[in-house]
């Protein structure tokens, strides 16, 4: 349906530190701000952990601990996709009588899209459905985990002396504030507390753990390296068993060569996220925290809340001549939108891109409000708009088509244009104050939105 | 029993006892079906340019295509052209959409939905050609090789999945 659409064709300017043109429907719209944001001017937050094959819900912490990865699940390491298990009669003899053999039922992994199963590298079946299925141990686990606490305590080490350091300049100063600050600002303080307090999220050590010292030995470097084998540029090359780059890489601590060293590996969860405005730190958008819901807590998309152009029909185009193109106008909200279109004007520094002249007409358009029952009430009497027919093409409910003309001022290349859109918005969000009498609760206010459009390239 | 179809017997149909043909499939030409075959409605099986004989227990599904037509750039004339046999094996399954012309197909191989396979490939056995993958190469296929994937990647299985037939 996006290509139907080809919402690209529209795009609107966000403004804020980088100025963004994006279609409608990957916008958002702070209520509160009253203005557009992207993507880019959001700052995303995680929410959850989930699998996306078994659809369970992680808690944080034992995400962190698992490594992002999900316990169930695991991935095809040829093709990525999610393994199945998949079950076989086996004969076995039966643990009373070996002269008999019964039917036992065993486990395998195999994957419905290149047809890699656990057999392929040597895995033994299982005789359990799900957990007997281990991944290979690293050899150099120990080593990295060394390692890591090594320096964990290192950058300890180096951020408590940073902020002795800050408080030893000033505390002729402001001695008070600051021990509130880092909890560690006089002597006493810090004698007192076992370990000291970190503000380095991931690399601290846990409150009371005893400070002991971590020595590790450096790498040695070794003079003698073994030597290739005699046969490695001679030897043909049995491409089926060795590993593509993607296959390798997505194992970095392995790395196999061969494809019989490729073991599966659990499957990475993804993440439910919630983008805050960063200006007014509202909500744009909170996901259901449930994994199998696709509904949002906050949803506040710039679809429902800014009247939306749409390419309808559009002549051929040719240098210089003035032709007509018919765009529509759709209003997402339930009360009537006056909406006024106006042409760049001369110099403005958002209009990068035109390479034709637009002339829109003045008046004001009204759209009608979105009526859900609309097609259900058969009785409704049809709302009586006074439409200036050079203007507004067609009504439909609550959308409009209207006609721009448009002059192409470029030879060659594509024809793009660019006008100011003027509507006014009703903020539904519940007044703080009590409404007293006579006073309107809603007062409109207008957004102005630079709107691009791309029609495409001139007729030959 | 054989379903025999009185609309559709031309001149050199021969139906094996024990093979079902649907009434609503095509088969055009010279062709013989071995028994236990199932040939679903709307598969097309059109022997061209020579007969087409296809061995026992395959499945054609629906709208698969086994065509034996004539080499692109050589024009048909009645007496250069010498009629050249399609051969199909045991146990091969078609499934639905794909198009198979490869003259000589083995045993055991799956043609998975709308996957094509071109006029110069001979598929040995146990060949997986993946969904929509195209095989239009000039080479005989090892034995147990899986094509998968949009880039037609190759790798070699080590196990048959078991047919498993009515």
């Amino acid at each position: 349906m996006a290509s139907l659409l080809q919402a690209d064709r529209v795009l609107y300017l966000v403004s804020g530190e980088k100025k963004i043109r994006s279609p409608l429907s990957q916008l958002y719209y702070c209520r509160y701000c009253s203005e557009l944001r992207s993507l880019e001017c959001v700052s995303h937050e995680v929410d959850s952990h989930y699998c996306p094959s078994c659809l369970e819900n992680m808690p944080s912490a034992e995400a962190k601990l698992k490594k992002n990865r999900c316990a169930n699940c695991f991935d095809c390491p040829c093709c990525m996709h999610t393994l199945s298990t998949r079950a076989t009669n086996i004969p076995s003899p039966l643990p009373d009588d070996p002269a008999k053999t019964t039917m036992k039922k065993a486990y395998y992994l195999a994957c419905g899209f290149c047809r890699w199963t656990s057999r392929d590298v040597g895995m033994a079946d299982k005789s359990v459905a799900s957990g007997g299925w281990q991944e290979p141990e690293n050899p150099h686990t120990q080593r990295i985990n060394k390692l890591i606490e090594y320096y964990q305590q290192l950058a300890q080490r180096e951020k408590v002396e940073r902020d002795r350091k800050k408080l030893a300049r000033r505390r002729t100063y402001m001695p008070l504030a600051y021990s509130e600050k880092y909890g560690l600002g006089t002597r006493l303080q810090r004698q007192r507390s076992g370990a000291p307090i970190s503000g380095l999220a991931g690399l601290s050590l846990k409150e009371g753990e005893d400070q002991k010292e971590i020595k590790i030995e450096p790498v040695q470097a070794l003079e003698e390296v073994e030597p290739l084998p005699e046969d490695y540029y001679t030897r043909p090359i049995n491409l089926p068993e060795v590993t593509t780059l993607r296959q390798r890489l997505l194992q970095p601590d392995f790395q196999p060569i061969g494809a019989s060293q490729l073991y599966p590996r659990h499957k990475h969860l993804l993440i439910k996220r919630s983008l805050r405005c960063r200006k007014c730190e509202h909500n744009l958008s909170k996901p259901e925290f449930n994994p199998t819901s696709i509904k949002f807590k906050i949803q506040l998309v710039a679809l429902n809340y800014i009247p939306e152009v749409r390419i309808m029909s559009i002549p051929n185009l040719r240098y210089l001549k003035e032709s007509q193109v018919l765009l529509t106008l759709t209003n997402p909200v339930e009360n009537i939108t006056h909406v006024t279109l106006r042409p760049c004007e001369e110099g403005d520094q958002d209009d990068l891109n035109s390479t034709a002249t637009v002339a829109v007409s003045p008046k004001e358009l009204l759209l009608a409000g979105k009526d859900a029952a609309a097609e259900y009430d058969e009785l409704a009497e049809p709302q009586d708009f006074q439409d200036d027919p050079d203007v507004v093409a067609f009504r439909k409910s609550n959308k409009i088509g209207i006609f721009i003309k448009v002059t192409p001022q470029c030879e060659e290349g594509e024809v793009t244009l660019s006008f100011k859109m003027r509507h006014d918005f009703r903020n539904l969000a519940a007044p703080i104050r009590p409404i007293e009498e006579g006073e309107q609760g809603n007062e409109p206010i207008w957004l102005t939105h630079h709107v691009e459009l791309s029609l495409g390239p001139l007729a030959p | 029993m054989a379903d025999l179809n009185a609309k559709q017997i031309q001149k050199s149909v021969k139906i094996a006892p024990g093979a079902v043909v649907c009434v609503e499939s095509e088969i055009r030409g010279d062709v013989t079906i071995g028994p236990r075959t199932v040939v679903h409605p709307k598969a097309r099986i059109l022997a061209e340019a020579g007969p087409i004989v296809i061995g026992e227990g395959n499945l054609i599904e629906e709208q698969a295509l086994l065509i034996n037509c004539f080499p692109e750039n050589i024009i048909p004339d009645k007496k250069d052209v010498e009629p050249k046999t399609m051969t199909i094996g045991i146990n091969n399954v078609f499934e639905v959409g794909c198009i198979s012309q490869a003259m000589k197909i083995g045993d055991n191989n799956v043609v998975e939905s709308k996957a094509e396979v071109g006029r110069n490939v001979i598929l040995t056995s146990g060949c997986i050609i993946g969904a929509c993958c195209q095989v239009n190469t000039c080479e005989v296929i090892p034995e147990n090789t899986v094509i998968y994937g949009s880039g037609c990647m190759r790798r070699v299985q080590t196990e048959r999945p078991q047919v498993s037939r009515y």
